[in-house]
Parts: C-alpha cells; sequence; structure tokens
C-alpha cells in the first residue's frame, strides 16, 4: 500500500504535462474513448436504473480511467502514475466500517451493498454553506435535534466577531475553531456530546483544518474533508490535510466534485470520472469514505435529471462491484420556506436510498445561503428510510423520482427558488419550524403517502 | 472554391474543435482571396456563437468549448494579420482584451475555463491567468497588455472579498475607470457585485459574454 510520502515523490517525479493538456488530452479524451468503448448511455427517464450490465459497463470504465490516468499535482505539474496492482490494493483496503463520535452516540458507518439489510445513516445539517455567525448555533442545534440524525456536518463562518473571513488569512483558523466550539455546544445543548462530526467546513484552505486538529475542536473520532480538484487533480495543500490526520486519527472524507456537463461531458462520463476519483482518492486522499456530489455544470443542484442519474450510477457501480463507504451530499437547487426544497430533498434521498449510498443535508439553496434549516434533514431522513423499509426496488425508486420531477423541475427555468433565511423558517429561540414552514413539510408529507411512499 | 463553401469548411471546423482543419480552412480562403472579414465574421464568429448555443442546450461541454478556443486561436492567428493589414484602421474587430483569473487563495476554476473560452469564442482576446492568482499580479498583467476588462471569479465564500480588494487596489492606483470589472462564481450576486463597486456579473458564461459586449460597446 502506497502511502503519503510515494505520492509526494510521485508528484516531484512524475511526467509532466500542463494542466490544460492534462484537462483536454487525459481527461476529456480518455473519457469519450472511455463512453464510446463500453457504448455508456444515460436515459433522462431512467434515473435509477436496474441495469446490471450498465452498471458493470461504468465500473469497468471507471476502473480503467484509473489505472490508465492516475493523477494530476497541480503543485508540480505532474502525473501521480498509480498502477494497476496499488489501485487494486487501494479498493481491498478500502475501509468497510468505520466508527464516528464516542459513547452512546457513537454511529458505525459501513459500506452498504444493494439491498443492505441495514438501513442508512444521516449527516444533518447544511455542509459548506455560508451562515451568519448570529444564527449560527441555533442553525446546527436544528438539525443536531432532530432523533434521526446520526452525525453532524455544518455551514461555514462567513465572519467571525464581526470581520469578514478571508481565505488564508489568520482569520481563517479563528472561524474554523470558533465553528467547532459551536459544533460541540450544540452536541452538549441537545444531549448527544458524543455525535461524530464532518465539520471543519470553515477550512476553505488547509490553515483552518491544521488548527483544528485539536480535543477541544475536530476529535479523532470525527472527519474532516480532503478535496479532490476538478478532474483526478490533487495539490500539495489538499493533500496536507490527509497528512494532518495521519497521527491525530481524524476520518477522511475525500471530496471529488464531479462537475457534470464538464470535463467528462455528459452523465455516463461524469460517472466514469465518479468512479475513478475515488479509486484514486483511495491512494491520495488516503479516504475513509468518500462524499458523493456531483455538480451540474450550469445548476448546481443534485436534483437535477443528469446528476441523479449520475449519483445512482456511481453508488451502484460501488455497491455491486466494490463496496465501500460513500456519503451523498444533497445539494437541492430550492431554499428552506419552499415546496419545492422538500421535493427535491425527496428525490434525492429515494435515490440514494436505494444506491448503496449514505447521507447527508441539505445544502438548500445550492448552498449559497443560509436558507437551510433541520426540518428539510429530518424530511430526507424519514424518506429514505422509509424506502429502506419498503425495500423499494430500482424500477419503483425510479417511478417515485419521475412523479416528483414535475414538482420541482421549474426552477431550474426560472431565476432561481432561494426561499428565506433558516431565521425567517425558525424560531431561533425555541429552535423549532415557524407554523407557515411546518404546515408545507405537513402538505408535501401527505403528498408522499398519496404517491405511495410508506413515511 | 466558392466563397461559401470556404466559410463553411472553416466553420465546420470551429465547431467540431479541429484546430489544424481550422488553419487550414482559413489559410485555403485566404488563398483563395476571401475577404478576411469575411472569415471572421461569417466563418469564426458564427460558428463560435453556434458552438455557445450548444453549450447552452447541453449539447456541448466543456471539452468541446475549450477545444474550439483552441481551433479559434489558430485560425485568428492566421487571419488577423491579413484583417490588420487591409482594414487597418478598424482594429475592432479584437472586441477586446480581456484578463481571466481565479482570485488568490481559490482554486477553483472551471466556472472561470467556460467563461473564458465564450470570451473568446465571443471574439475577445482573453489572458486567462489561471487561479490562485494575487491581486497585484492580475492587475500588473491587465497594465501589461492594456486590457479592457478584468474578469474575477470565485468560487469560495471567503475569496470573494480579495474581489473587493482588487477594485479597491485600482482605485488606489488611481487607474480604475481604465478597466471593466466583472465578477462571478456560485455565491457572488448581483448585489455582492454592485456593493464591491464592480461594473457587473452574470448568472452564467452566455450572460457573461452579452455583459461584456454591452460593457464594452462591442
Amino acid at each position: 500500500m502506497l502511502n503519503y510520502l510515494d505520492i509526494l515523490d510521485r508528484a516531484q517525479t512524475g511526467p509532466y504535462i500542463s494542466e490544460e493538456n492534462w484537462d483536454l488530452e487525459k481527461i476529456a479524451m480518455t473519457t469519450r474513448r472511455l463512453v464510446k468503448k463500453y457504448k455508456l448511455e444515460w436515459n433522462p427517464n431512467e434515473l435509477v436504473t436496474d441495469d446490471a450490465a450498465l452498471s458493470e459497463a461504468i465500473w469497468k470504465a471507471g476502473y480503467e480511467m484509473a489505472v490508465e490516468l492516475g493523477s494530476y499535482s497541480r503543485s508540480t505539474e505532474r502525473i501521480i502514475q498509480l498502477s494497476q496492482d496499488e489501485i487494486d490494493s487501494g479498493i481491498r483496503n478500502m475501509p468497510q466500517e468505520v466508527v464516528m463520535g464516542e459513547g452512546k452516540d457513537a454511529r458505525t458507518l459501513y459500506a452498504r451493498h444493494l439491498n443492505d439489510e441495514r438501513a442508512p445513516l444521516f449527516f444533518g445539517g447544511s455542509p459548506g454553506t455560508p451562515i451568519p455567525e448570529k444564527i449560527f448555533l441555533a442553525n446546527v442545534i436544528s438539525y443536531m435535534q432532530e432523533p434521526l440524525i446520526d452525525l453532524a456536518t455544518c455551514g461555514t463562518l462567513v465572519e467571525v466577531d464581526g470581520r469578514e473571513v478571508r481565505t488564508g488569512n489568520p482569520i481563517e483558523i479563528v472561524s474554523t475553531r470558533r465553528e467547532l466550539q459551536y459544533m460541540r455546544q450544540g452536541l452538549k445543548r441537545v444531549g448527544r456530546a458524543g455525535m461524530g462530526m464532518l465539520a471543519a467546513q470553515s477550512s476553505v484552505s488547509e490553515l483552518g483544518d491544521l488548527a483544528a486538529a485539536h480535543p477541544d475542536y475536530l476529535r479523532s473520532c470525527d472527519s474532516h474533508l480532503v478535496p479532490m480538484l476538478n478532474e483526478l487533480k490533487m495539490d500539495h495543500r489538499n493533500i496536507s490535510r490527509a497528512v494532518n490526520s495521519l497521527e491525530y486519527g481524524m476520518v477522511n472524507a475525500s471530496l471529488p466534485c464531479v462537475i457534470v456537463g464538464g470535463l467528462g461531458g455528459g452523465p455516463a462520463g461524469s460517472a466514469v470520472i465518479n468512479v475513478a476519483s475515488y479509486l484514486i482518492a483511495n491512494i491520495t486522499c488516503l479516504a475513509d469514505y468518500h462524499i458523493l456530489h456531483p455538480i451540474h455544470v450550469r445548476h448546481v443542484a443534485t436534483s437535477t435529471r443528469d446528476v441523479l442519474w449520475v449519483i445512482n450510477a456511481t453508488g451502484q457501480a460501488f455497491a455491486r462491484h466494490a463496496p465501500t463507504i460513500i456519503v451523498a451530499d444533497i445539494y437541492p437547487k430550492s431554499g428552506a420556506g419552499t415546496k419545492e426544497l422538500l421535493y427535491e430533498t425527496a428525490a434525492n434521498a429515494i435515490v440514494n436510498a436505494v444506491s448503496g449510498n449514505h447521507l447527508e443535508g441539505c445544502g438548500a439553496a445550492d448552498g449559497n445561503a443560509p436558507n437551510c434549516s433541520g426540518l428539510e434533514a429530518r424530511l430526507m431522513a424519514e424518506v429514505a428510510l422509509a424506502s429502506h423499509r419498503m425495500k423499494m426496488s430500482m424500477k419503483e425508486a425510479n417511478d417515485f423520482v419521475l412523479q416528483l420531477l414535475p414538482k420541482y423541475e421549474h426552477v431550474f427555468t426560472q431565476d432561481g427558488n432561494p426561499g428565506k433565511p433558516f431565521n425567517e423558517v425558525y424560531d431561533t429561540v425555541k429552535i423549532e419550524p415557524l407554523d407557515f414552514w411546518q404546515k408545507m413539510y405537513e402538505e408535501v408529507k401527505t403528498e408522499l403517502k398519496e404517491m405511495g411512499l410508506k413515511l | 472554391m466558392p466563397e461559401s463553401t470556404h466559410l463553411q469548411a472553416i466553420a465546420t471546423a470551429i465547431i467540431d474543435g479541429e484546430a489544424e482543419d481550422a488553419m487550414e480552412a482559413t489559410k485555403a480562403a485566404l488563398e483563395d482571396n476571401v475577404d478576411p472579414m469575411e472569415i471572421l465574421n461569417r466563418g469564426l464568429m458564427d460558428a463560435a456563437d453556434e458552438v455557445g448555443k450548444r453549450f447552452e442546450r447541453s449539447e456541448y461541454f466543456l471539452p468541446e468549448l475549450m477545444l474550439t478556443g483552441r481551433a479559434l486561436k489558430g485560425a485568428m492567428e492566421i487571419v488577423k494579420p491579413v484583417l490588420l493589414e487591409k482594414y487597418a484602421d478598424n482594429d475592432s474587430q479584437v472586441k477586446g482584451k480581456v484578463v481571466s483569473a481565479t482570485v488568490h487563495t481559490d482554486i477553483h476554476d472551471i466556472g472561470k475555463n467556460i467563461v473564458s473560452s465564450m470570451l473568446t469564442a465571443a471574439g475577445f482576446e482573453v489572458t486567462d491567468m489561471g487561479v490562485d492568482v494575487p491581486i497585484k499580479s492580475i492587475i500588473d498583467k491587465a497594465e501589461e497588455i492594456e486590457a479592457r476588462v478584468i474578469c474575477l471569479s470565485a468560487l469560495l465564500t471567503t475569496s470573494m472579498p480579495f474581489m473587493k480588494d482588487l477594485i479597491q487596489l485600482l482605485d488606489a492606483r488611481g487607474i480604475r475607470q481604465k478597466y471593466i470589472v466583472l465578477v462571478g462564481g456560485a455565491s457572488v450576486t448581483e448585489s455582492w457585485a454592485m456593493h464591491i463597486g464592480a461594473d457587473g456579473t452574470a448568472r452564467n458564461a452566455a450572460d457573461a459574454v452579452k455583459l461584456a459586449r454591452a460593457k464594452i460597446g462591442a
């Protein structure tokens, strides 16, 4: 098994290639060739597919890409070459279980299989969303207090003590530590002090991450993000995040956000890159688990048809061929206080539940505004658990999603649907949904039940 | 060969993103005395517009945009000297020089790459400085190449303040009025752009091109 020193060595000595040529000649051209070779096509009306042959083809294409391309170091403009044996070793060593949190609140993340008897786990929070300091604590509590939420995540503090946070500025250290102080405080407030976290979200560069590796902030039983860059790229700053966890023991969550409609072209190519990304991230991100977060090139959201297809394709490819721990970010286009947010959340929850993924959410309003609350996370968990209890087939899941799409797809052709900020949908003292928001949630739940979902 | 056949060959090469074919077709058209202005407008720019439309319809993706950008660059290198010689007083065919960059501390480049490709395809001469670029370097480059437009990108909310810093530095240097500063990125809003004193923002790459054209009067 390679270690980080081998990765750094190869980033220094691998073949030189300009970044533009990596993007075009390696990523784009290889993707095109593999999509053609394996005859990969997506069907906008079959977003959740039980086509085992298609899943196998996507897996093989992603594997071939990982072996053929390896990774690219943006820091040194060199290719980090990886052999087939090393990719295989990475697959063999993918953790099948990771314990997060401690004491009675500990949860075991596990590699899900298709039709797994065990229910998915849920991270509650709006990952990476900019949240003003004055509502940060109330916002994270709104998720932590939800009984179905197993693990906590959060947004990003964009100002501390009235001062703007800038990436790489010393204030990033303060903001990351402040975020974690609020998180720990919130967990204590709801009586779940041992709950595991995916946090240090305010650490946009490696600076905050380094500053938070301390038992008072991010414990060794918590996880942090180790991002990959689009596509199949790393740099020394992000490798530093992974290396920072080595002796300390934090859990590494790889974050490759494949752009659907980007260098990989359409959904089929994007799924291939996503599969390859995890195989590379096993090694370069020292990943303990993987975040699934394809981004639509124009709409951002994970609830478009093509992104839902990529989520299903990627999750299935691993669940069928090499189960690993995958946690899917749910990023709806719509924001809190809108029914569309709840429909988008339900569609994402169904797709992920049947695709072998755990769930994290929701990054409402594209994660661009503090228009998010614990209520949509409650629905996310309820819908996913209902899908699991019903032993929903791929075909049934697809039928549900096709019924949900017409209820929200209009948000992609209008000027967004951002909804309202947290403090306008929740009572921030009692930390409970305002009546109109609670009523919307109840109405959507009724609709979902009428559609046949056993909530 | 008739002019229309030459122009069609150029357009096809641009739409297909074939740089060598585009250069060969441009050379052949010039050798057959096709007006360089016709090559530019009906061969290159119309084809580039078509590529932009296909991208908006999700028929084309980022690689196609980048390949078209390469093909356009190659063909422009051939046609531009002839064009300038024939229309010596009219250098407006290059709509303007643009410096684009993802600002200091931010390493996300997909959005910036798309806008750069679309601007190139629309006839702007784009100098793409890459990612994590210090604001001083961006301004120095704009001064060096006599750019008209500075396009700044940031995905990270905590990198967006560097856009404001750049505008303030332009002010401090007394050269703010020389530049049209456009800002963009997933978290950038119209109100943020106004707040920092930028000249505009756009929701997507196609709108960014329209905005740049409108601001520069092209």
